[in-house]
């Protein structure tokens, strides 16, 4: 299943780009996102770079008039390792077909970023390096020759502070120049050594004789010579399928066998070896560390990781979390709704009954006043607090921590410590959540991982416990309910991980220092997420509230709600308007409240405040239970599907709908019984 | 008086005989690159001296020219080591850089070296280096057998997965890394072990894989 962008199959000219592509590529946590926001502006958050098996972000740059495509990376340590993220990274890179490459290497750890920009280098890439995080280096007592390493590498090398924007005009120049350079079929090559040249010598004379064309484009003879030693299976089934190839490969393996023997290493480790090897050399002739006393950041990271202080600090932290949502979350609600009833709401009033008669009127005041207030009072604030607490601790690099402690716990759960930076954001939102657990490594963790993820409420649903349970029964109940769901959630991963066969993966990851957030890139990444959350989410409450009003208005809702009931009302104790809210709400999760605030509205007027007016306390629990439980929503259910066939996500889909049914009737008979 | 000539065809025998293989005119000549006249003349002379003897079919080192040749493999691999992992030069490099030094090297220098680099047990390349009186046999750990706070040196990894290896490979994890256990997570959770200023959590399967000399060098 070769995923190169070429084939034996048929070889197309290289097509010019009508205007320059420019790749990034860098370790995770280089800046590599700030930069392409910088490059791009906030006009493109996340798009998919057409025809392309690999989702990367991708935007438009600009300078002086020019424009450039810029495709976003998937983050990877280097090209070659047949794991997930780095072979996203390449099929990304060779399906782009870039003009240039800029790199980003971590001014901080030079010597291990530059084994990717080698390894681009191998490939035979055009590339610029950004030099990035050159404070955080200053700060860390490292410093580096610019020209040198230039010098050094024979490609650009620019100087940037992403997070403050500073040389990001100068990178984007120098890449434009780059890109517009003519190609060069051999461009500035790493040299490791006499003796590494002289043993490829040989499998690439063979290939140099041929024209390759089973070859994948754009890369160098020496590039491809490489990755065959490197026993790049993809790579190396191309070869085997022309006879060409084949010999090419006869002498790879040639090489391979010597290098058994004379080396007891495989070439990988060899080449791997060699490419460390060069990369260190190169960030030692360059870089000069001066030595400072133990730092604030150090001090707190040990805290941060060691187990006594550790698990404490992490309750604490999550404790802040829920409280700040609470309270901040609560009083954004209370401003928007009181500012909207103020002042929006009479005037929509008044206009819209000067121009429509009696029913019309009314129905149309359901989608664009009471749906907007809902909007506002429900799923804005607490969306938008959510995301803000989600960019920063990213951002912090803190999650990390709790990753590498939580990993034991999580693998009974059927998952590695990994898993907990897609479940925090699932928190936020299921659907990049559902994606993200592309950084597991197989199948049966991104299944558990997205089952959990279901079970997990997102910011809709914690909208939703907070904009009910908390604010008219109280805080207690509120996390009663998120008690109930991690409880679920817990004893779902672990049966789960009982139940399938396998067991989960092992951990490997980068845990990276914590860093004081910038306010700009915390600020930034909560507006795109939250922007793309009201684009999304406001059409569909308004049309929805409109359909609501319609039936409303015409009585047809209580007509509806009739073979719900003995579900609803009967097992699960609620009004009978409730279990339409619930069906609604597979649209979005807040609509479920969104609509009963709404309905409340209409209803009775006045106030948001009236939902006690037709549910008492037990009403709102059991109401807020099983809105956080059941099925996620639609979005959630499509991406699922995607991402693990229809029927891994109807099985969830069907999971989550039963447990719900079940938890919330139990609560609404033991709360009966009380 | 050992020539450094008298030495090149030692070393290449002890290397020939360390693969296992046997050690011929004609395998010398492919090695040294020199004519097979030359070779062969050389060869007289060593036996000559008692420093290679004629077997059936081969060629054997007598035991006085196994251990020189020993010294200059411990010579040449010792300078790979220094060169390696002191000077910071290639790892492809070494190999004819210690080519020169393995001659002029005194035993001063040579323990110098030794002390330097660690007493290392192998050369960048992962060959042996040979002791001079006899060799302590090394203890290798697996890395997850660490205590916090305990250094180590990657000796070697447990190469049963491919995808594995590269992948650490591409992280730095590789034979002659140096490693810091800062943190052992609680319940048999992973290690937070330190390489360079970049910090890996690695979960206790795969620490299990990695197998360590205990010590800063």
């Amino acid at each position: 299943m070769p995923s190169w962008h070429q084939g034996a199959a048929g070889k197309e000219s290289r097509r010019p780009h009508e205007q320059p592509v420019i790749a990034l590529a860098g370790n995770p946590n280089v800046g590599k996102s700030t930069i392409f926001n910088r490059l791009t502006g906030l006009h493109v958050a996340t798009a998919y770079y057409p025809g392309t098996t690999v989702e990367v972000a991708v935007g438009t740059a600009r300078l002086d008039g020019r424009r450039a495509t810029v495709v976003d990376l998937p983050g990877s340590y280097g090209l070659g390792a047949p794991s997930e993220d780095q072979l996203a990274a390449r099929r990304a890179l060779l399906e782009a077909r870039p003009d240039v490459v800029i790199v980003i290497l971590d001014a901080c750890n030079l010597a291990r970023n530059l084994y990717l920009a080698l390894e681009l280098l191998d490939l035979g890439l055009p590339v610029v390096v950004a030099l990035n995080l050159l404070d955080e280096a200053g700060r860390a007592g490292i410093q580096t020759n610019v020209k040198r390493l230039s010098e050094l590498l024979g490609v650009p090398v620019m100087p940037t502070v992403a997070h403050r924007g500073q040389g990001v005009r100068a990178l984007l120049a120098a890449a434009l120049r780059q890109a517009e350079a003519p190609r060069s079929r051999s461009g500035p090559s790493p040299n490791y050594g006499a003796q590494l040249e002289a043993w490829t010598s040989g499998p690439l004379a063979a290939l140099e004789a041929t024209e390759h064309q089973w070859a994948p484009e754009g890369l160098s003879a020496r590039g491809l010579v490489l990755l065959l030693l490197e026993g790049d299976e993809e790579v190396r089934d191309l070869a085997r399928g022309s006879a060409e190839g084949q010999d090419v490969l006869r002498h790879v393996l040639a090489l391979e066998e010597e290098w058994g023997r004379l080396l007891a290493q495989p070439p990988a480790l060899v080449i791997a070896g060699a490419r460390h090897g060069l990369a260190s050399a190169i960030a030692a002739r360059c870089q000069r560390r001066m030595p400072l006393g133990r730092r604030l950041r150090e001090r707190l990271w040990k805290y941060a990781t060691a187990t006594t202080t550790g698990i404490p600090i992490a309750l604490a932290v999550l404790a802040g979390l829920f409280a700040f949502l609470y309270y901040v979350g609560g009083f954004l609600s209370g401003q928007f709704d009181r500012l909207w009833g103020a002042t929006a709401s009479p005037a929509l009033d008044t206009v819209t009954r000067f121009l429509l008669p009696g029913q019309a009127a009314d129905v149309l005041l359901w989608g664009i006043d009471a749906g907007i207030n809902a909007s506002l009072a429900v799923g804005i604030p607490y969306v938008l607090t959510f995301y803000f607490l989600l960019a920063v601790l990213e951002d912090t690099g803190y999650l990390n921590a709790v990753a590498f402690l939580s990993d034991s716990l999580m693998r009974r759960l059927g998952l590695q410590g990994r898993a907990l930076v897609p479940l925090i954001a699932g928190a936020g939102c299921n659907v990049p959540a559902v994606i993200g657990t592309r950084v597991l490594s197989s199948r049966r963790e991104r299944f558990i991982a997205s089952t959990l993820m279901v079970l997990t409420p997102c910011s809709a649903r914690t909208a939703v416990i907070m904009g009910s349970a908390a604010r008219f029964i109280g805080l207690a109940p509120a996390v009663a309910i998120l008690g109930v769901a991690a409880l679920l959630a817990g004893g779902t991963g672990f049966a789960l991980n009982k139940l399938l066969p396998g067991r989960p993966g092992e951990l490997i990851m980068e845990v990276f220092p914590p860093r004081r957030p910038p306010l700009r890139t915390v600020l930034v990444k909560t507006w795109v997420r939250f922007k793309d959350f009201v684009v999304r989410a406001t059409p569909i409450v308004i049309v929805g509230s409109l359909v609501m009003g319609v039936l409303y208005e015409t009585g047809a809702i209580w007509r509806l709600t009739s073979p719900l009931s003995p579900l609803v009302e009967g097992w699960l104790g609620l009004p009978p308007v409730a279990g339409l809210a619930l069906v609604f709400a597979v649209l979005r999760k807040e609509l479920a409240l969104q609509f009963l605030v709404a309905l409340a509205l209409v209803e009775y007027g006045g106030h948001v405040d009236n939902l006690r007016l037709f549910m008492d306390s037990r009403q709102i629990f059991v109401f807020a239970l099983v809105t956080t439980i059941y099925f996620p929503c639609l979005a959630t259910a499509a991406i699922l599907g995607r991402e693990l066939g229809w029927r891994s996500a109807a099985a969830i889909m069907a999971l989550s709908i039963g447990l719900a049914l079940l938890v919330g009737g139990a609560a609404n008979q033991v709360l009966l019984r009380v | 008086m050992t020539t450094p000539a008298v030495e090149e065809y030692l070393a290449v025998a002890f290397r020939l005989q360390e693969e296992g293989d046997a050690v011929t005119v004609a395998a010398l000549t492919q090695r040294l690159a020199l004519s097979h006249a030359s070779v062969s003349l050389m060869v007289k002379r060593l036996v000559q001296e008692g420093l290679l003897e004629r077997g059936e079919g081969d060629l054997r080192l007598t035991a006085d020219g196994e251990q020189r040749a020993a010294e200059v493999v411990r010579r040449h691999r010792l300078a790979e080591r220094f060169l390696f992992d002191v000077l910071g030069l290639a790892w492809d490099d070494v190999h004819d850089e210690a080519g020169r030094w393995e001659h002029v090297l005194s035993p001063a220098v040579e323990e110098r070296l030794d002390g330097v680099t660690g007493h290392p047990d192998s050369c960048p390349h992962g060959h042996p280096i040979p002791g001079r009186v006899s060799t302590v046999p090394v203890e290798l750990h697996a890395l997850s057998s660490l205590q916090a706070g305990e250094r180590a040196v990657v000796v070697q990894v447990r190469r049963e997965e491919t995808t594995l290896l590269r992948y650490l490979a591409s992280l730095g994890l590789l034979p002659g890394a140096r490693v810091l256990v800062e943190q052992v997570a609680p319940f048999g959770g992973p290690l937070l072990v330190r390489l360079g200023s970049a910090r890996y959590a690695l979960g206790r399967d795969i620490a299990g894989r990695i197998l360590v000399r205990k010590g800063a060098r």
